[in-house]
């Protein structure tokens, strides 16, 4: 009879989850500082993510690497006060090598190595929203084979496999609390993988106008296997029993068009628009399966509901003198997360990016890439109505990287 | 307006990505003036918590933060310190408080249940009379625990109550001349009145033993029956005398009516239908012994208890009847209860009594009401929030609800409630004074508050 005391389940309030930002468009630098376009014009062998079309127009072997430092801040605040994100930095890398296998070729071979999403988000610890989130951290890296093929002057094709492998960390107080007043706290840990491919077409019309089409599958990342520890109170133990998770999480689809012009009889100018359709309604809720369960701890659903959205990018590359260039780009990223379920663990709204950088080629063989990103997000007055928690957010980050890349 | 975020954007480069939102508004008075606030209550009110009254639940009590925030308000917000008659530790007054510990079983295993905390050491100076260092030796929450409206006219009544012995100014006089007393003293511009549940809490704690009917007579002088409901002119002639007297100059204020006792988990936690019958020989062993009765039927699963009524019949219990979580779980686990014997009547509300506690309710919530309505006062519907928290309500991310231990908002005693419990209801009270008097207090952050303790 003494067992009703606690029949009730304390279910973990919202196992929070990953927000609409976590999408990274940091794949090529040049591309970066030009808004992130890059679906019409294969600027270097990092086309193998632009556009996997691109590829065989890359006329020598070429290899690419890059890292970018992303430092995002987030303000919270509700009529009681205000707080904001601790700082945190990323560190996303990526790693291309392929081109035209000789000289002349029609067929080009690459492999790219890239993060395609990650987030992470860091609160106080007893800030009011720690009941959903305290802190969240997803890395995600993708591998990707490809193959092109140049058909004619004017047409190329290619596509990619993508193996897909990331991390998934969360951390979150439980709604019980020990002698002292302190929280229980959950961590959850996931390692998962996923495949999906990554197509394109590129057009050349003519030697001052291009066009490209690409597609990049969704990706699921299955992330059973996780572990859930529990940190709560000695007498709760064993209602909170460590155990293991599964869950799948959708990394969507992303269709692009991109045009890219040369307006100037010199050619030293390249205009780009790119416009990225992405499949984000097929994040409809997370759902966490405990692999144990008791009357307190039961398997977690949380509803998502994004909505799809449709960014558009533009940029621009003059081209100073045969060693510099600089970019200048900007777009608008309409958020996924629809009004009622915004939650703290990325609280995404429709974000402003203006991007810059510059490329020098010391070498004849041998470039180097700065870029930076501004975001800013519109300030949002959100809610998660789920778990009922609202108020205003804002973020913003700024994102430096370079690149180095050698023609072989 | 992008523009704003292109450059807030750029801006990011020199403010190294420290983006802020200030959206809080400044708290503003309205119609009211909050700068002296007395509340007047019973336990809700004094921040009784597990079963006993301690410094911690104290001060965590809904007065308490009420005052903070009304202090937060610039014009006529409150001022200087809310003096309450603080006992001077956490052990329990007079008796201990109750902690979450092991139980032990007859059955020889143990679980998780609500015990006297174990290291209780009855303290000499929660003892001693409270003398508030204020300006005037002021006191701001005069709830006493237990005390009734019934008790208004009950002279010598600090000698009857320890809670309002420890700070009555004259142990000789009636609740009503304490009032007078205090309301001269602290000229409250602001009052909250939370008064009644225990003109009908005590028939129904006692199980219906007490009469319930609203005739009762009283046994000594004004004095009612501890276990009686008050007759309803009673409770209008001394709940009017109240308000009366509490703005007598010039308050305004809020009151609080009585919330659905029903509801609450000292009632709700222990089923009526909690007799789980596991074997079909059980079940005849049973039906046997009821003489194979129509008026009697157990079968496998969850059955009826068998309780004794208060004529004294023993009946099998009818669905919403009501069994107090006082009910010794041992006795029903080992010795029968509820099944060969009877459940005794002290433990069980029956339908009849159920009826009486309800209508009583309803009776003292429309004099409440109408006292509202006459003075110009703010009503808080507790009646009607105590429903909404039955179903449950989220905050931030928790989920609070009515049920024992697990919804976090009513304390191990289940009739009281836990610091996040009346920080809830400070927000209802906060809701209801800001429709009233057109005010803008902000909320309370529940959740920074405690809820449940686990060992």
């Amino acid at each position: 009879m003494k067992k009703h005391l606690l029949a009730a389940s304390l279910v973990l309030s919202s196992f929070a989850s990953f927000g609409a930002g976590y999408q990274l468009n940091l794949q090529g630098l040049r591309q970066l500082a030009m808004g992130g376009t890059g679906a019409a014009t294969p600027w270097d062998i990092s086309t193998i993510f632009y556009n996997p079309g691109g590829l065989a127009r890359i006329k020598t072997i070429q290899a690419y690497a890059s890292v970018l430092s992303i430092n995002p801040g987030t303000a919270y605040g509700n009529f009681q006060g205000s707080t904001r994100s601790q700082a945190q930095s990323f560190t996303p890398f990526n790693i291309y090598v392929g081109g035209t296998v000789k000289e002349g070729s029609r067929l080009g071979l690459g492999l790219g190595i890239y993060t395609p999403f990650g987030t992470g988000i860091k609160w106080n610890d007893d800030w009011a929203g720690r009941y959903l989130v305290q802190q969240i951290d997803l890395k995600c890296v993708f591998v990707q084979p490809t193959v092109s093929y140049k058909l004619s002057e004017v047409w190329s094709v290619g596509a990619g496999f993508i193996y897909a492998n990331g991390t998934f960390d969360l951390r979150q107080a439980l709604p019980v609390q020990n002698g002292l007043g302190e929280d229980a706290t959950a961590k959850l840990h996931g390692v998962g993988n996923g495949v999906g491919f990554n197509a394109g077409i590129h057009m050349k019309a003519s030697e001052r106008l291009s066009f490209g089409l690409t597609y990049r599958s969704q990706v699921n990342m299955d992330l059973s296997g996780g572990s859930a520890t529990f940190n709560v109170p000695a007498s709760l133990k064993a209602t909170f029993p460590n155990t293991t998770f599964g869950s799948l999480l959708p990394l969507p689809q992303v269709a692009t068009f991109g045009i890219a012009l040369k307006p100037l009889n010199n050619e030293r100018l390249t205009l780009a628009l790119d416009l990225n359709y992405t499949g984000w309604n097929s994040y409809d809720s997370l759902r966490i399966d405990f692999d144990n369960h008791t009357a307190m701890l039961q398997n977690m659903h949380a509803p998502r509901h994004y909505r799809n959205t449709l960014t558009t990018r533009l940029g621009a590359n003059y081209k100073i003198s045969k060693v510099v260039s600089v970019m200048l780009g900007g777009a608008y990223d309409p958020t996924p997360v629809v009004n009622g379920f915004v939650s703290p663990e990325l609280p995404d709204a429709d974000r402003v990016v203006v991007t810059t950088g510059a490329a020098i080629k010391p070498l004849k063989r041998f470039t180097i890439l700065a870029a930076c990103e501004f975001v800013s997000s519109l300030k949002r007055i959100g809610s998660y109505n789920y778990s009922n928690f609202a108020g205003t957010y804002w973020t913003q980050a700024i994102t430096p990287g370079v690149a180095v890349y050698y023609n072989f | 307006m992008k523009k704003i975020y292109i450059i807030g954007a750029l801006a990011c480069l020199f403010s190294a990505c420290k983006p802020s939102v200030n959206v809080t508004v400044p708290p503003t008075a309205g119609d009211a003036t909050f700068t002296s606030y007395l509340a007047i209550g019973n336990s809700l009110t004094a921040g009784y918590a597990d079963n006993s009254l301690y410094v911690t639940g104290q001060l965590n009590s809904y007065p308490q933060r009420l005052f903070e925030q009304f202090a937060t308000i610039g014009d006529r917000g409150a001022k200087g310190k809310f003096y309450q008659p603080l006992l001077t530790g956490d052990m329990g007054y007079p008796g201990p408080r109750k902690v979450v510990g092991l139980v032990g079983s007859c059955l020889g295993d143990t679980s998780l249940g609500a015990i006297d905390l174990p290291y209780f050491a009855a303290s000499s100076e929660d003892a001693k009379a409270y003398v508030s260092d204020g300006p005037n030796h002021q006191i701001n929450n005069i709830g006493v625990p237990g005390i009734r409206i019934a008790d208004y006219a009950v002279p010598t009544y600090g000698n009857l109550n320890p809670y309002a012995k420890r700070f009555y100014h004259d142990l000789t006089t009636t609740p009503l001349e304490e009032l007078q007393f205090r309301v001269n003293n602290v000229h409250p511009t602001f009052v909250t009145i939370w008064l009644g549940a225990n003109d009908v809490l005590g028939f129904a704690t006692g199980g219906g033993q007490g009469d319930g009917s609203g005739n009762a007579l009283p046994i000594f002088g004004p004095l009612y029956a501890s276990d009686a409901v008050t007759p309803t002119a009673v409770f209008k002639r001394y709940y009017d005398t109240v308000v009366a007297m509490a703005i007598s100059v010039g308050a305004r204020g809020a009151l609080i009516n009585i919330p659905d006792i029903t509801a609450i988990p000292f009632f709700t936690t222990i089923p009526s239908n909690g007799l789980y019958i596991s074997r079909q020989s059980l079940a005849d062993s049973l039906n046997r012994a009821y003489g194979n009765s129509k008026d009697f039927a157990f079968k496998l699963g969850y059955n009826q208890f068998i309780v004794k009524d208060h004529l004294g019949h023993i009946r099998q219990s009818v669905p919403g009847e009501l069994i107090l979580l006082t009910t010794p779980l041992d006795s029903i686990t080992c010795a029968a209860w509820g099944s060969y014997r009877a459940i005794p009547e002290q433990y069980v509300i029956t339908t009849e009594e159920l009826q009486q506690i309800r209508s009583a309710t309803t009776r003292f919530n429309e004099i409440i009401a109408n006292a509202a309505t006459r003075n110009n006062l703010a009503l808080v519907d507790m009646y009607s929030y105590m429903g909404t928290l039955q179903s449950g309500i989220v905050y931030n991310g928790i989920k609070y609800n009515t049920s024992y231990i697990s919804g976090s908002a009513f304390s191990l005693d289940g009739v009281h409630l836990t610091p996040r419990g009346y920080a809830i209801v400070a927000n209802k009270i906060i809701e209801s004074i800001n429709a009233k008097y057109h005010s803008t207090i902000t909320a309370i952050d529940v959740n920074k508050y405690n809820g449940i303790l686990f060992p």
